[in-house]
């Protein structure tokens, strides 16, 4: 095989978004038929790397060879002519289309073709069959689960004539068993003859799947690549990190912050949700929406002084479960109540003024208004106790956002600046200040990590056990397991709109996980 | 500071661009650019009494712009201006037409109030059915618009139609003397009056209550300010009916003042011009003052140019609509300097 | 019942090529309310064009360019100057209004209206009622067809509503949404010249100002209504059309006692209906913001 050319060789390869610089001269070469896993913290260049390679970025700059053919930077005809496929974090299938439709769209070559509709399912169901794909041609790809969403993005990009198939990020989405059937699939595909690259940012992911080790960080190569068997959790863990310094109160945040074992949550602090309930929600039903599907008997209670994490596959209730706390869709039974008072009928305005606050899933759409000076997002709460036409002070709002960016150690310039010109983990803390305030009694944090890296992430940990101490209820909502299981006090698993399991610490992965696919998978 | 000036900067670059390319259309078709550019200029701002006829239609335009930025900062497409400026015009007149033995004042306040009024019901519906349903205000609006033009017609020759009255231009009997709140000038202590008191309520209300601070949030992101706990519906609605009540103000001004009875099809390019004047503005109160000076010299020279400059109206018209056509572009092309990436 | 048909056809006509027009704007994911601008320059270059060259055909190509020009001109203003769709619609449709008013009164000296001295051939007489029914009435079957194929049955169909649904998957297989909307706006461009040319050659042969009177926002409430589907967005401005119809047909019936103006604002009261209606289908908001588009 070392007579092969190199699958992907790029050289001096950097990208630059305005001033920031999110790829900084990395030369590399990774060679023909083996699995390649890039890694690195949120915000080390992965993403960017891959989409170069795949030409979607076109202020590259520096060479990528394929097989020794040079490739034209950010030309995604060229990359896709040279075998190079490239499945998305968040799969880029049009939601409306078919699944025929959405294989049919991205072929390359003449599109001016007309097709019948029962050709192209007759055709696409026999590729689909033949990858093992459960998804039948005529599904819409909006009511597919997000696994077999990620599938029909795998079997599209094989559609063609796929030499380097491409993959940011895939187990982030999946549930535990999802990740080792997708595992499998890709060293059938190594072994029949495709060349991958694999972006993972969990240690232990890494270990299970990698023939070769590239590290990246801060937009640098930092580590390889290197075959895999001369790397060890311990080493990859530290070039992944850094010199940085985390903050790491508990002895397994760092693992957990690396996803290199997988915590059990030893310092949970259950029972504390049985003698005060902050929040109980009884017999909780909703119907199904575009979120996600109908919430089912739901029943749960948060403790002050507790966090309770909510584990699943995405799609499976959380948002409904979020929403419907809030009093954004209506419960069609069951009731809600909040320290004793009973919610269910209140507005989302009378809720938050009774100390409920909510840290949503979207950080830039549902949780901060981008093209909004940083005083209004963070002033938005505090205007909503007034009536509409009531007087205010601007400046003194102002002068409040800067005391509290500057309690919640935010950098920023100046208070009117856009939302927009902060970064992931900054954005986070000012809708940290904005929610943890002193009249916060129940706080839902869904997602509060995605996309950040350790730093960003390990604040965001110690602001959850500081409000824990402080007696507040916590709910935590994540995809990630690690992280619930390291934080949470207790787990409950959602499926399918209802609950499907109840854990306690020492949490068992293999447990959580099957809840998390429920039975259809068993 | 400097992202304010650039944006200044900006809007100036774009009205440019905007008469430039009136200035290639005019020429391809016979006229001089230059020739037409001066007069416009000349019959706006620099010939005797010109600015008391700027200040004429400056006014009414301005109290309908300060509406438009009130809906369009709270992220509404009420492009339904004319409509609600015709609504209200028909207000004030219906007032006028029913109690002709009351106390002028009276009738002013009156004719005002129900001029609000009308105007606000008429923007009432498109946000009704935007918030209830979804249903894009945009068309509603502007189908609002055909339908109101429609209704003055009926209105002024049918139910108020002038007995005296000829040609084909219908009209409402004239409004007596003492209900004028100016005269033929247009300029006069209670439309300025008016005009400055809308300014400072406008003002005050984007800029120093909680709508405000809320509805600029809500326009820029509905979903962020929902998941706050603000009812978008209360305030999507407070804004369609205060610009329709501004839009309404200002149809009973002209009714009340300049014009002096109701007359079909008048003033009919009040609503895009609004509309325009806030976005040149981008969206600033004071920044409208401004804008609305200019427009409303445009306005008054589109009145000139025929008689003076033998030149069609429609040019005026055709300045404005280009200036819409660029005014929210928002980049420089890449070619010129590009700003980013 | 025939004559029903053939009259709704010939109003409904230009209004379904312009409307087509929207169609592909909108799978492209452009908003275009210019369609009132395009159709009103259509119309006038129509007229004038046959009206000096003397030739229908040379009017008909004279409408079409100029049509796609605007069209042009409206995608450089959306994406190269990044300018809001829906104001800078508005302002291509001032433009078109103003620009064919300023035209007439450049050429001919008045405002009045201009009248060609042939228009589109029709099947005439020797077909009776059917007789006055143009060519382009003819083709307009067959042209929405080729457009239900091209947008429903090709991967150029595919690939440009995902332009318009997630411009990222359309770049992410090697398609490029801009250049795609360019071409979506130029064939567009093409049908709303068509229909601005048969407003004015295909009936009385007469171009006068604002003629389109709010027919081109009509067209494009039919695409909404119509779910920017090709059959849709005709059977919806078969409706308009039909309103209409039955608007004139009543003032014929009763005369005098039918309230003139307010059957004239039937086919408006007809599009508020149609696009209520729609949304209420849809069953949620159309999401306006441009900061949420973008992300």
């Amino acid at each position: 095989m070392s007579a092969d050319p190199p699958a992907l060789a790029c050289s001096g390869l950097t990208i630059r978004f305005g001033d920031f610089v999110a790829l900084q001269d990395v030369t590399l070469t990774l060679g023909r038929y083996r699995i390649h896993a890039v890694c690195g913290q949120n915000g080390a260049g992965k993403t960017s790397f891959a989409r170069a390679c795949a030409g979607l970025i076109g202020s590259a700059t520096g060479t990528v060879e394929i097989a020794s053919r040079p490739l034209r930077i950010g030309h995604v005809a060229a990359a896709r002519e040279a075998g190079v496929e490239l499945v998305h974090q968040s799969f880029a299938l049009p939601p409306s289309f078919t699944v025929a439709e959405a294989m049919e769209f991205g072929l390359s070559g003449s599109t001016g073709a007309i097709f019948f509709r029962r050709t192209l399912n007759r055709r696409w169901a026999k590729h689909l069959k033949a990858l093992g794909v459960e998804a039948k041609p005529k599904d819409r790809i909006r009511d597919l689960p997000v696994e077999t969403q990620q599938a029909v993005e795998i079997a599209r990009a094989l559609a063609g004539d796929a030499r380097l198939l491409i993959l940011d990020e895939p187990t982030a989405v999946l549930a535990p068993g999802a990740v080792d059937a997708l595992f499998a699939r890709l060293r059938r595909l190594r072994d029949s003859g495709v060349t991958i690259i694999i972006i993972l940012h969990k240690v232990r992911e890494v270990l299970a799947i990698a023939d070769t080790v590239t590290v990246l960080r801060g937009g640098r190569l930092v580590d390889g690549p290197t075959e895999a068997t001369e790397v060890t959790a311990e080493s990859l863990a530290r070039s992944i990190i850094g010199a940085a310094a985390i903050a790491a109160e508990a002895p397994e945040d760092q693992a957990a912050l690396v996803g290199a074992s997988i915590p059990r949550g030893t310092h949970a602090q259950p029972a504390a949700a049985v003698t005060a309930p902050l929040l109980s929600i009884a017999g909780a039903a909703t119907a199904k929406t575009g979120d996600g599907p109908a919430l089912r008997q739901i029943d749960l209670s948060v403790g002050a002084g507790e966090i309770l994490g909510i584990a699943g596959v995405e799609g499976n209730g959380q948002q409904p479960l979020v929403q419907a706390i809030a009093g954004l869709i209506p419960l069609t039974a069951g009731r809600l109540t909040l320290d004793g008072t009973d919610i269910t009928a209140m507005p989302l305005a009378e809720r938050r003024r009774r100390g409920l606050r909510i840290i949503p899933f979207e950080r830039n759409t549902e949780g901060l208004s981008l093209s909004s000076a940083l005083w209004e997002n963070w002033a938005a709460r505090g205007l909503l106790g007034h009536s509409a036409l009531s007087l205010i002070n601007p400046a003194k709002l102002r002068a409040e956002a800067r005391a509290a960016f500057t309690t919640w150690d935010v950098r920023f310039e100046t208070v009117n600046q856009p939302a927009r010109s902060l970064s992931g983990g900054n954005a986070q803390k000012v809708i940290l200040s904005r929610e943890i305030d002193e009249a916060a009694r129940l706080i839902i944090l869904a997602q509060p990590t995605r996309g950040l890296d350790i730093g960003a992430t390990a604040f965001v940990w110690h602001a959850m056990r500081e409000a824990r101490k402080r007696g507040l209820g916590l709910i935590l909502i994540s995809s990630d397991l690690d992280e619930l299981f390291d934080i949470s006090d207790r787990v409950i698993v959602l499926q399918g709109g209802s609950i499907a399991g109840d854990f306690t610490a020492p949490y068992d992965l293999h447990a959580v996980g099957t809840a998390m696919v429920g039975s259809a998978a068993a | 500071m400097k992202a304010a000036s650039l944006t200044v900067l900006r809007a100036i670059a774009f009205v440019l661009l905007a008469l430039i390319l009136c200035g290639v259309i005019f020429e391809a078709a016979g006229f001089s650019a230059l020739d037409m550019f001066s007069s416009i200029l000349g019959g706006a701002f620099l010939a005797d009494g010109a600015l008391i006829q700027d200040l004429r239609w400056a006014c009414p335009l301005f109290v309908s712009a300060a509406g438009v930025l009130v809906a369009f900062r709270c992220g509404y497409f009420n492009v339904g201006t004319q409509g609600q400026f015709y609504l209200g015009a028909i207000g004030a007149a219906v007032v006028v037409a029913l109690l002709p033995g009351l106390p002028g004042p009276l009738v002013i306040l009156l004719a005002l109030l129900l001029g609000i009024a009308f105007g606000a019901l008429w923007a009432f519906w498109p946000g009704w059915l935007r918030i209830r349903s979804g249903t894009d205000e945009v068309i509603t609006t502007l189908m609002g618009n055909f339908i109101a033009g429609l209704l003055l017609i009926w209105i002024t020759s049918g139910w108020l139609k002038d007995p005296a009255g000829s040609g084909q231009v219908t009209a409402s009997r004239p409004v007596p003397a003492a209900m004028r709140i100016s005269d033929s000038s247009g300029v006069s202590p209670t439309i300025l009056g008016i005009t400055l008191l809308v300014a400072i309520g406008i003002w005050v209300l984007m800029n120093r209550t909680a709508f405000g601070v809320l509805g600029s949030l809500a326009g820029r992101n509905p979903v962020m300010v929902t998941w706050q706990g603000a009812r978008l519906s209360r305030l999507g609605l407070g804004a369609f009916l205060i610009s329709g009540g501004t839009a309404g103000l200002a149809g009973a001004m002209e009714v009340l003042g300049p014009d002096g009875r109701l007359v079909s099809g008048f003033s009919p390019e009040h609503g895009f011009t609004a509309v325009l004047i806030a976005l040149v503005a981008n969206l600033s109160v004071s920044g409208t003052v401004i804008v609305a000076l200019f427009f409303g010299g445009l306005a008054s020279a589109s009145l000139f140019l025929p008689v003076i400059a033998g030149l069609p109206a429609a040019a005026i018209d055709m300045v404005n609509a280009a200036i819409a056509l660029f005014i929210t572009a928002r980049a420089w092309p890449r070619r010129l300097g590009g700003v980013r990436r | 019942m025939i004559s029903l048909v053939v009259a709704v056809l010939r109003e409904a006509t230009p209004m379904i090529y312009v409307a087509m027009a929207g169609m592909l704007a909108q799978r492209a994911g452009v908003w275009n309310l210019g369609l009132e601008g395009l159709m009103i320059t259509g119309a006038c270059a129509g007229v004038v064009i046959t009206e000096r060259v003397g030739s229908v055909l040379a009017g008909v190509a004279g409408a079409v360019l100029f049509s796609v020009l605007l069209s042009v001109l409206l995608w450089v203003v959306i994406e190269k100057l990044r300018a809001n769709p829906i104001i800078a619609g508005l302002g291509l449709t001032g433009l078109g209004l103003s620009g064919t008013d300023l035209a007439i009164q450049a050429i001919y000296g008045s405002e009045a209206a201009v009248t060609a001295p042939a228009g589109i051939p029709t099947l005439g007489p020797a077909y009776g009622i059917l007789g006055v029914l143009d060519v382009l009435v003819l083709l307009m079957p067959f042209t929405v067809l080729a457009l239900w194929v091209l947008l429903r049955r090709t991967r150029f169909g595919l690939r440009l509503a995902a332009c318009g649904e997630h411009p990222f998957a359309a770049r992410s297989v090697g398609a490029d949404p801009g250049r795609m909307r360019l071409l979506a706006l130029v064939l567009g461009g093409v049908l709303a010249g068509l229909g601005g040319a048969d407003l004015s050659l295909g009936g009385l042969q007469i171009f006068s100002i604002n003629m389109t009177a709010g027919r081109g926002f009509m067209a494009f409430a039919a695409v909404i209504f119509g779910a920017a589907h090709p059959l849709g967005t005709t059977l919806a401005v078969l409706f308009f059309s039909l309103v209409e119809y039955l608007g004139i047909k009543a003032q014929l019936v009763f005369g005098e006692n039918a309230p003139r103006d307010f059957i004239l604002m039937l086919p408006y009261l007809a599009t508020v209906l149609g696009i209520w209606i729609s949304a209420r289908l849809r069953g949620g908001a159309v999401v306006n913001s441009a900061e949420l588009r973008d992300s």
